[in-house]
């Protein structure tokens, strides 16, 4: 091979490796670009909102966020009845779910027979597929009579008369209202719950669990002592996440919550939530304070799906912090 | 002696009689008869997949896990059928305990990695509990090194410490036999060295039957040595007799290191 051959052979080389530095380069910014329009759209859906919001934010002040007022009428607006219904049907959503989920959990990854298992994974994942209008309309025309036909009455006879809970059974069973929207919240979040936290159960490997059954424990055991604390991390996630998509559930809220614009003690009594509130209210908002209103509104809900993320991670930074891992 | 105790039956901790073990359709054991001594090491060699992790497994019955796994025969302790259905698995685990090939300390402090145990069978005081704990840490020679750290996570400490804290909880139940699965595969030679000096002082307190990879282990630390291949046990015999003068071909084959 002559000399010019190989100068040449390592002039193509060095243009090869330059190309290939332009395109990793090039990748790098490309996906460097992506990561920041998500940055960048969270940045822009809170300014847009704060900026639609200002009327109604100028006019009421902060007392927007506790006062029990919401008169198109008299064009006044205070949102505390829509955070009410919000957190009250999320919180009950959950109080629901989790124990439901977990159970559907511990039973798939310890005790179901091996062919019943992919089935049963399998609905729990069609069961998040269902749309949730789909939800919103069975609740409203067959969960809802039923509710107030056969649950209502009975659950009012037992619990109607005692103290302090008796007023949350309180007042006449029409089947919509506060308690059948978390119900079907619950029914919507389970299968986010608890597939999260079978997949994160089976990550826990069988020789710990093997050394937990070996010194005796039961399988109950086993998941409250074992499993549950090495997959802490993961739970508290999957709840967080039915969580979120509890509070800003709209389309099956709508339907069977009510949509009456106050606060009442009774869990049968309508209520509204801040989703449900826009889906309804939109439509025929007149310009001015009540569509500023309602943007208020949507920046509120924001910031409460907000503050349960940041306080998600505090509560998985501070158990890891106390376990020494 | 030795012979005699195991023929009779006597002074035998497990007599294993007929025993059979299947994985679905494969027949992981055939027939496997022997007596594990009261109070001695018993070791269990042969080449990957002979069966005797799965025999081990049958002592604490820890393949009921698992679906499709099954056993037949008898395993006698205090002369009652381990095997047998009506058997209450968690107080069989509570006496036979077990460790196993890779340190799994649990998700917790190393005083409650103790303690859990414990409190699922005995209730204590809290200073009653504290002494359990030092005794077990002493027991598995790790309460020097672990003593002053015990509100730690068990998962912060070496692997060879994990592995010890692994055997302090077993001991710590009180079992009667101690069921050790390659204890030492996944250390060093310094660890397994600690180990296997833990495994020679604790014989005098507990039965103990160990699977190793390693035929020199099982020369050192053990009494008695079985010989198993494909699912069959083809010698038993004192550790001396094993490796001096083995019965067989094939544990002679095996031990002179011509296969497996």
């Amino acid at each position: 091979m002559s000399d010019s051959s190989v100068s040449a052979g390592i002039d193509q080389h060095a243009r090869q490796v330059r190309k290939f530095r332009l395109q990793d380069r090039l990748f790098h910014h490309s996906t460097q670009l992506f990561a920041f329009v998500v940055l960048a759209t969270l940045v822009g859906i809170l300014v847009s909102l704060t900026i639609e919001a200002w009327p109604s934010l100028k006019e009421f002040g902060p007392s927007f966020l506790w006062t029990n007022v919401w008169s198109v009428p008299d064009d006044e607006y205070g949102a505390l009845a829509a955070i009410y219904g919000t957190v009250v049907t999320s919180v009950l959503a959950l109080l629901i779910a989790v124990p439901i989920s977990f159970g559907i959990a511990l039973f798939l990854t310890e005790n179901c027979p091996v062919w019943l298992r992919r089935p049963l994974g399998t609905a729990i994942e069609l069961l998040a597929g269902i749309p949730s209008i789909v939800y919103g309309i069975w609740g409203l025309f067959i969960f809802a009579p039923l509710f107030a036909d056969y649950i209502q009455p009975p659950l009012q006879a037992l619990l109607g008369d005692v103290p302090v809970i008796g007023g949350w059974f309180s007042g006449p069973p029409i089947g919509v209202g506060i308690l059948t929207a978390s119900i079907v919240l619950a029914m919507m979040v389970i299968p986010f719950i608890a597939s999260v936290m079978r997949d994160v159960f089976e990550t826990v490997p069988h020789v710990l669990k093997e050394s937990a059954y070996g010194m005796g424990c039961t399988t109950w055991e086993v998941m409250r002592n074992i499993v549950l604390p090495y997959t802490r991390v993961g739970v508290i996630g999957g709840i967080m996440l039915g969580l979120g998509r509890a509070l800003g559930e709209t389309m099956a809220v709508t339907f069977v919550i009510g949509n009456a614009n106050r606060i009442n003690n009774s869990l049968f009594a309508p209520g509204t939530s801040i989703a449900s509130t826009l889906a309804n209210e939109f439509g025929e908002a007149d310009p001015g304070l009540h569509i500023a209103s309602l943007f208020a509104l949507g920046l509120v809900l924001f910031i409460i799906t907000f503050v349960v993320l940041a306080i998600s991670r505090w509560l998985i930074s501070r158990s890891m912090g106390s376990e020494g891992l | 002696m030795s012979d005699q105790a195991m023929q009779t039956g006597e002074n035998s901790a497990l007599q294993i009689r007929n025993l059979d073990f299947f994985y679905g359709d494969f027949k992981g054991l055939k027939n496997v008869n022997l007596d594990i001594a009261h109070k001695k090491v018993t070791a269990f060699i042969g080449p990957s997949g002979c069966g005797k992790s799965t025999l081990l497994r049958t002592f604490n019955r820890m393949y009921d896990l698992y679906p499709g796994q099954r056993a037949e025969g008898q395993i006698l302790f205090h002369g009652k059928n381990l095997l047998d259905k009506g058997q209450d698995v968690n107080l069989v685990r509570a006496k036979i305990g077990m460790v196993f090939q890779k340190p799994t300390p649990f998700p917790m402090t190393i005083y409650e990695n103790i303690a859990f145990g414990v409190r699922l069978y005995e209730r204590m005081s809290k200073s009653a509990m504290d002494d359990r704990v030092e005794w077990a840490l002493k027991k598995a020679a790790l309460w020097g090194e672990v003593k002053d750290k015990l509100q730690q996570s068990g998962l912060s400490l070496s692997g060879g410490q994990q592995q010890r804290l692994c055997i302090a909880r077993a001991v710590a139940v009180k079992p009667e036999i101690v069921l050790l699965d390659e204890p030492t595969s996944a250390l060093d030679p310094i660890s397994t060295a600690k180990i296997e000096e833990l495994i020679n002082e604790l014989k005098s307190d507990y039965t103990i039957a160990i699977v190793t990879h390693n035929m020199q282990q099982a020369a050192r630390i053990s009494d008695f040595t079985a010989f198993m291949y494909l699912g069959e046990l083809i010698e038993f015999n004192e550790t001396s007799t094993i490796f001096m003068r083995p019965g067989k071909k094939q544990t002679e084959d095996y031990i002179t290191g011509r296969f497996g």
